[in-house]
């Protein structure tokens, strides 16, 4: 437990250093040894599992942090094997079912039912309920949503289903339904900066609250970003010096890059350059929706007032398509296109103003 | 042929490159004259009926009336004597005078009737007297013989019906009982007839008047005549329908055969019945190498390589020819001689190949000519009449026979080396293989390993010895083999490509299509215009077979006259058109040539060229194409990576936007299909390349890339998602449970990078302050939790370097970025050394935290034997040394004697090397001392040949 991020993360919900209240909802919420499902939603970086794993802590005590990793094998309908990891302690079991692909429906229906309905031996000692973690809850097919519906109902004597997704858009509303949403917001540049220095403190560091800004920004309040960076900065050079560079992912950089090339000249060739560009993001991981947000937002730093108004709608009305289709690099490059036709006639007609 | 010898002079290039055909055309004219033949069966019912017509002189209806009416027996019964006994007219003349002297008084009988009523009188007589006459047909029998053997003329009739009907009186041998008659014919033959009274059988006058008459009249029975004509009339069926048939094969003169349809009447409707359920195609097929109507060029080389087989199949010798580029530089001028030296076209090159060397069993260089082209160009045709011209015997193998390995070794083998001995044609095969790309791999296999068979022991041997061994042997291929297909790139083709002399089909002339088809309608009676010919022409991609089998279903449907608008709005003619990719994609970005539309559009049709219908058209027109061609994926594909380079004007990117937003229609309707099995909404996909064609179309001729962007990118992106699985798979289930793989690609990789590389003095660890031993300390920590490594790579100049593992610098780093500061070569050793140790630890601590009471008791036994154990782990030399001191003990075993019996030593044995007494063997003190010291080494241990012997040190020195 080396990395900061690691070492210092919370395990109790009465040591979470923001959304206190939050925490003692929570708290209180499993007082009462049960709760419903939850669906655990925020963006990346706001603490979701470690809210999720300071409440499992606070129902089951130390033994939920006794994970072990099991590799779960199987058999589609169609003959195909599935590899599933899945992470579990003696009353948890923690699955990433989009892994699965198309087939995350049979892990659901499969891997979930054999959980649910296993009872407890001593229900006197334990909960009389298991907990079953499902992250990336938003990448789930239709299917897979669907058929944990009627799971959800039918096995409530000895499950607990707990969700977590960076966002409840892509989750079908019969599920939001059955679910207590619980929002986990990012923390505020204040918060961030608190915990870092919260952090440098433990390690025995001296952070200038200045670059625990600047950290917290950069991050995008980003707390396991910001955490990393901070230390990284310590990597690159200890006595901290208010002014430091502060590292920075190597794929924001090129999508500013990007962003910058667009802006710089609207083609036909550089709108080639710019799908290459486009296309390297996406071979490293990175998902459409990210690069179409990161574009979106260096963009707009480019434009001018009514522009941007037209610019957002674009990227809406592209990002949607998005969702729907299966080919991300079409859309992106449409959006491209469409920006620089509108940037482009934009400034021509900005140049003829300024001519006559 | 010497004649053409002698023209060889004259005219020389034309001579060279003819000369193959010559020969061939010369030989043909020689053996059998095509058209002599043609002439001679188109001949033969004419000179019948012309024999006929001179025979029945005055009765020019008799013909008909014979053919009509079966029954009226006769007027051709002198006719058919007269026929089967004597060939001369003149002959039969008298003949018959002879005979009506002989008949008693019918006179009116015997002329024929001329008349109507006449012969309406022979028919109410005719069924009436054969009745009466059949009972007693011996009666009748006998007499006519009993008259034929007075009148001189001998023969009883040739049908051998009646000879066997005639059987039961006449005898070979004269008769034991009874009285006979003598009957010797005209050949010679002698017969005896049996005599008998037929005193019963008084007959009636009436019968006996008929019977007279037949006497007069009917030289034979009338069933006899009647099995007669039915035989004729069967004959001349058959010739006819024989002689149709040869018209047809002849495909020639196509006026003669038209005429003679139409007036052969009531005869040609056996053959035309016959003829309409054959196909044109197969009816029209070329049967002579100058009605091909492939390419020229084409026909001769294969003509050539053909030819150049003649000296091994034929053992005629090659004529010498004239040593063609030099001999005709003198004529030709020297810029011409330089051009053709500087571009070598791909004729010439064929040429070349013609003109190389036999080998050593005089064979060509090439063994097996590949044909190649699309469908419907007449290479099955080519193949077979060119084989048969130059004089082989054609044995076709296709894809409808069995082409499994072992079998088309049997065939090839049979074809190839075996001859048909019986039989007029004891020609030599020629074996040719159709449709030779639906092959198995294997049965391609054996095709080469049988052209590259050798003969093991006539290699030496050369020339005309050779080739007789070979007749004993047959083993090394000695016929031609000539292959078809389709498409030249089939895998399973490839190594037969490199051995073949290729020959690519080029397109038919579609004016010399189309005007083939124009003898053709014209010869069906169908009425058809040039334009509207090479409209379908056109329409079928100048494919013959399409083009043929199209006329003929017009044409049986009842259409009389072909039109432009039919052509153009029937869909009979229109295959499945398999371009390829490329040629797809070239049209969508290309504008029509201009030339291509005065053909399609017919000026007179009334059509505008210009304006929205040759848009329309062309829309029309992409659709097709892209409908037919099917690969919807990669064809999308393609035109999303070339669109962006097409040159077009387009400054306020509208274009390229409206292509896009096409493009992300297209692939919502993809996900939609996929995702719902909506596969009604694939029709719509064919409309993404006509709004290519209409945004991006040029006039310039495109250069189009193969698509290589998306799966370039999806193996790029397959090979980043498994170094992150190979990562994530054996980081700590506490950890793992934080990171999942958005959150590593976005936010941990690239800063994890960065905390892996701190600042490090590249010194040795021991040096080391107390704070760089923590930072280090946290750095493996890190490392090992994140599942990272370094390991030792070679780099192709043959540095060593060490590169992460898993190579996650790949999935963080991006091209035209500044490149991160890297560890030194030192440091990076260090770390990997370091993290290795401490992966071994940390398993040690795990082993021990599992298991502690295991662990303890094994910790004990370590702290006893503490010492040995690792002076043995650390020294394992030291281990074998003393297996090998075992062995050498156990070798000095006691002594035996003769018996068996042990003998009593003098010193006492040592068994084990363990023991511990004193008293040790030499043997064990050599070993002692061996294990003892530092060096040893080994002397051609485990050799089982070897000698083992003392060396010592100062020997080797």
């Amino acid at each position: 437990m080396s990395l900061w991020v690691d070492k210092y993360r919370p395990t109790s919900l009465a040591k979470l250093d923001y959304h206190k209240e939050q925490a003692n909802q929570l708290k209180n919420l499993v007082q009462c040894g049960d709760f419903p499902h939850l669906l655990v939603y925020g963006p990346s970086g706001a603490g979701k599992k470690t809210r999720i794993m300071c409440l499992l802590r606070e129902l089951y005590g130390a033994g939920v942090e006794k994970l072990r990793i099991e590799h779960q094998s199987i058999t589609t309908p169609s003959k195909k094997k599935l590899e599933i990891n899945t992470i579990a302690s003696n009353y948890h079991l923690e699955v990433n079912p989009s892994d699965a692909g198309n087939s995350d429906r049979v892990v659901i229906q499969e891997l979930i039912k054999t959980v649910a309905q296993s009872q407890q031996i001593q229900s006197s000692a334990q909960r009389e309920f298991k907990v079953v973690l499902l992250t990336e809850v938003d990448r789930l097919t239709k299917d897979a949503q669907h058929a944990l519906r009627r799971t959800m109902e039918k096995y409530m004597a000895t499950c607990r289903l707990i969700l977590c997704c960076n966002s409840t858009s892509k989750v079908i509303a019969p599920i939001r339904s059955r679910c207590l949403a619980v929002r986990v917001p990012l923390p505020s540049v204040e918060e961030v900066c608190s915990v870092l220095s919260g952090v440098c403190r433990k390690e025995g560091l001296l952070l200038p609250p200045e670059l625990a800004k600047q950290i917290a920004e950069k991050s995008g309040r980003n707390l396991r970003k910001a955490l990393l960076m901070c230390e990284a900065c310590r990597v690159q050079q200890y006595p901290f010096s208010p002014d430091q560079d502060i590292p920075e992912t190597d794929w924001e950089v090129y999508l500013r890059e990007t962003a910058n090339a667009i802006v710089s000249q609207q083609s036909p060739q550089r709108l080639l350059e710019v799908r290459a560009r486009l296309y390297e993001l996406l071979t490293h991981c990175i998902s459409p929706e990210v690069i179409m947000k990161g574009l979106v937002t260096e963009l707009l730093s480019n434009c001018d007032g009514h522009l941007k108004a037209e610019v957002a709608q674009m990227a809406a009305y592209y990002e949607h398509r998005l969702q729907l289709g299966n080919k991300a690099i079409y859309h992106l490059e449409a959006f491209v296109a469409k920006f620089m036709a509108i940037y482009k006639k934009f400034m021509e007609d900005g140049l003829g103003n300024f001519m006559f | 042929m010497d004649e053409y010898d002698e023209m060889y002079g004259i005219e020389d290039d034309f001579e060279r490159q003819f000369a193959d055909e010559l020969e061939v055309m010369a030989e043909l004219e020689s053996n059998n004259p095509p058209a002599a033949k043609v002439s001679e069966f188109r001949n033969k019912p004419i000179t019948q009926t012309f024999e006929e017509a001179l025979v029945s002189g005055d009765q020019p209806s008799r013909k008909s009336v014979n053919n009509q009416n079966p029954e009226s027996i006769s007027p051709p019964v002198y006719e058919e004597e007269e026929e089967s006994l004597t060939p001369k007219p003149k002959k039969r003349r008298q003949d018959v005078a002879k005979k009506l002297q002989f008949g008693v008084d019918q006179d009116d009988d015997i002329t024929p009737p001329s008349s109507p009523e006449v012969y309406d009188r022979e028919v109410r007589d005719g069924p009436r007297f054969s009745l009466t006459l059949s009972p007693d047909r011996p009666a009748a029998t006998k007499i006519t013989t009993n008259v034929l053997d007075i009148s001189g003329l001998g023969a009883l009739q040739e049908s051998p019906k009646q000879v066997t009907a005639a059987k039961r009186h006449a005898q070979k041998r004269p008769p034991a009982i009874g009285d006979y008659i003598t009957v010797t014919d005209s050949m010679g033959n002698r017969v005896y007839l049996n005599k008998k009274e037929d005193v019963e059988k008084t007959p009636d006058p009436r019968a006996f008047r008929n019977s007279l008459n037949g006497l007069g009249l009917l030289a034979v029975p009338i069933e006899v005549l009647k099995e007669q004509i039915a035989e004729r009339r069967h004959r001349q069926v058959v010739e006819e329908s024989q002689r149709l048939t040869e018209l047809m094969k002849s495909g020639i003169d196509s006026d003669l055969l038209a005429e003679e349809q139409t007036d052969s009447g009531v005869d040609g409707d056996s053959g035309e019945d016959e003829a309409s359920s054959r196909l044109w195609v197969d009816q029209f097929s070329p049967q002579h190498y100058t009605d091909l109507l492939s390419d020229d060029f084409t026909n001769r080389c294969l003509l050539k390589w053909l030819k150049l087989w003649d000296t091994v199949v034929f053992g005629r010798e090659r004529k010498s020819r004239p040593v063609p580029v030099e001999a005709r530089s003198n004529f030709t001028n020297a810029q011409n001689q330089n051009q053709a030296q500087r571009f070598k076209t791909k004729s010439q090159m064929t040429e070349e190949i013609l003109e190389a060397e036999l080998d050593q069993y005089k064979r060509p260089k090439f063994k097996v000519a590949l044909l190649s082209g699309p469908p419907g160009l007449g290479k099955t045709t080519l193949a077979h009449i060119i084989a048969k011209h130059a004089g082989y015997n054609v044995v076709e193998i296709n894809a409808s026979d069995d082409r499994s390995a072992e079998l088309f070794q049997k065939r090839i083998d049979t074809a190839t080396q075996m001859k048909s001995v019986l039989g007029a044609n004891e020609k030599p095969n020629c074996l040719i293989i159709d449709e030779i790309d639906g092959a198995p791999a294997a049965a391609i296999n054996i095709l080469l390993a049988t052209l590259n068979r050798k003969d093991s022991k006539d290699g030496e041997e050369t020339g005309v010895n050779a080739l007789k061994k070979k007749k004993k042997k047959q083993s090394v291929l000695l016929r031609p083999i000539i292959c078809i297909c389709n498409d030249l790139y089939v895998p399973a083709l490839r190594p037969l490509r490199q051995q073949a002399f290729l020959l690519v089909f080029p397109q038919t002339l579609p004016s010399r299509l189309a005007q083939r088809l124009a003898e053709i309608s014209r010869r069906q009676g169908m009425k058809a215009d040039t334009g509207t010919l090479m409209a379908l022409c056109e329409k079928t991609d100048n494919d013959i077979r399409s083009c043929i089998n199209t006329l003929q279903f017009l044409h049986s449907r009842g259409q009389k006259h072909l039109d432009q608008r039919s052509v153009s709005s029937m869909c009979v003619g229109l295959k499945d058109q398999n371009k390829g990719l490329f040629s797809v994609w070239q049209e969508i970005f290309q504008l029509p040539r201009l030339k291509r539309k005065r053909i399609g559009g017919d000026p007179f049709s009334g059509y505008d060229e210009l304006g929205p219908k040759e848009g329309a058209q062309r829309l029309q027109h992409i659709l097709h194409l892209v409908s037919s061609t099917g690969e919807h994926e990669k064809l999308t594909q393609g035109l999303y990576d070339n669109f962006l380079s097409m040159k077009l004007k387009d400054p306020g990117m509208l274009g390229v936007c409206s292509g896009l937003d096409w493009l992300c229609f297209s692939d919502l309707l993809n996900e939609c299909v996929l995702h719902g099995q909506n596969y009604s909404l694939m029709r719509y996909f064919p409309f993404l390349p006509a709004a290519f064609h209409q945004l991006y179309a040029a006039t310039s001729v495109p250069r189009i890339n193969y698509p290589h962007s998306h799966y370039e990118a999806f193996t790029k992106t397959q090979h980043i998602r498994n170094a992150l699985l190979a990562m994530l798979n054996d980081i700590p289930p506490a950890i793992q449970s934080r990171v999942c793989m958005s959150s590593l690609c976005l936010d941990i990789l690239s800063l994890l990078l960065e905390l892996i590389s701190p600042k490090l003095r590249p010194v040795n660890p021991q040096l080391y302050s107390t704070r760089e031993k923590q930072q280090l300390y946290d750095l493996i920590d890190t490392m090992i939790n994140y599942n990272l490594t370094y390991r030792q790579d070679r780099t192709p100049e043959g540095q060593y370097t060490y590169v992460l593992e898993p190579n996650i610098e790949d999935v963080v780093n991006y091209p035209g970025l500044p490149p991160r500061r890297q560890l030194t070569y030192q440091v990076k050793q260090l770390i990997a050394r370091e993290t290795e140790l401490e992966r071994m630890r940390r398993v040690e601590r795990a082993q021990q935290s599992r298991n502690p009471q295991k662990m303890e008791t094994v910790n004990k036994n370590q702290e006893e034997k503490k010492t040995e154990v690792k002076k043995q782990t650390s020294r394992n030399h030291q281990q074998r040394l003393e297996n090998i001191v075992k062995q050498t003990v156990v070798e000095t075993r006691p002594e035996l004697d003769f018996f068996g019996r042990a003998i009593v030593p003098k010193e006492k044995p040592v068994v084990t090397a363990t023991s511990e007494d004193g008293k040790v063997s030499g043997v064990l003190n050599i070993g002692k001392a061996v294990g003892n010291s530092d060096v040893w080494f080994r002397f051609n241990e485990g050799v089982s040949n070897a000698v083992r012997r003392n060396v010592y040190i100062r020997e080797l020195l």
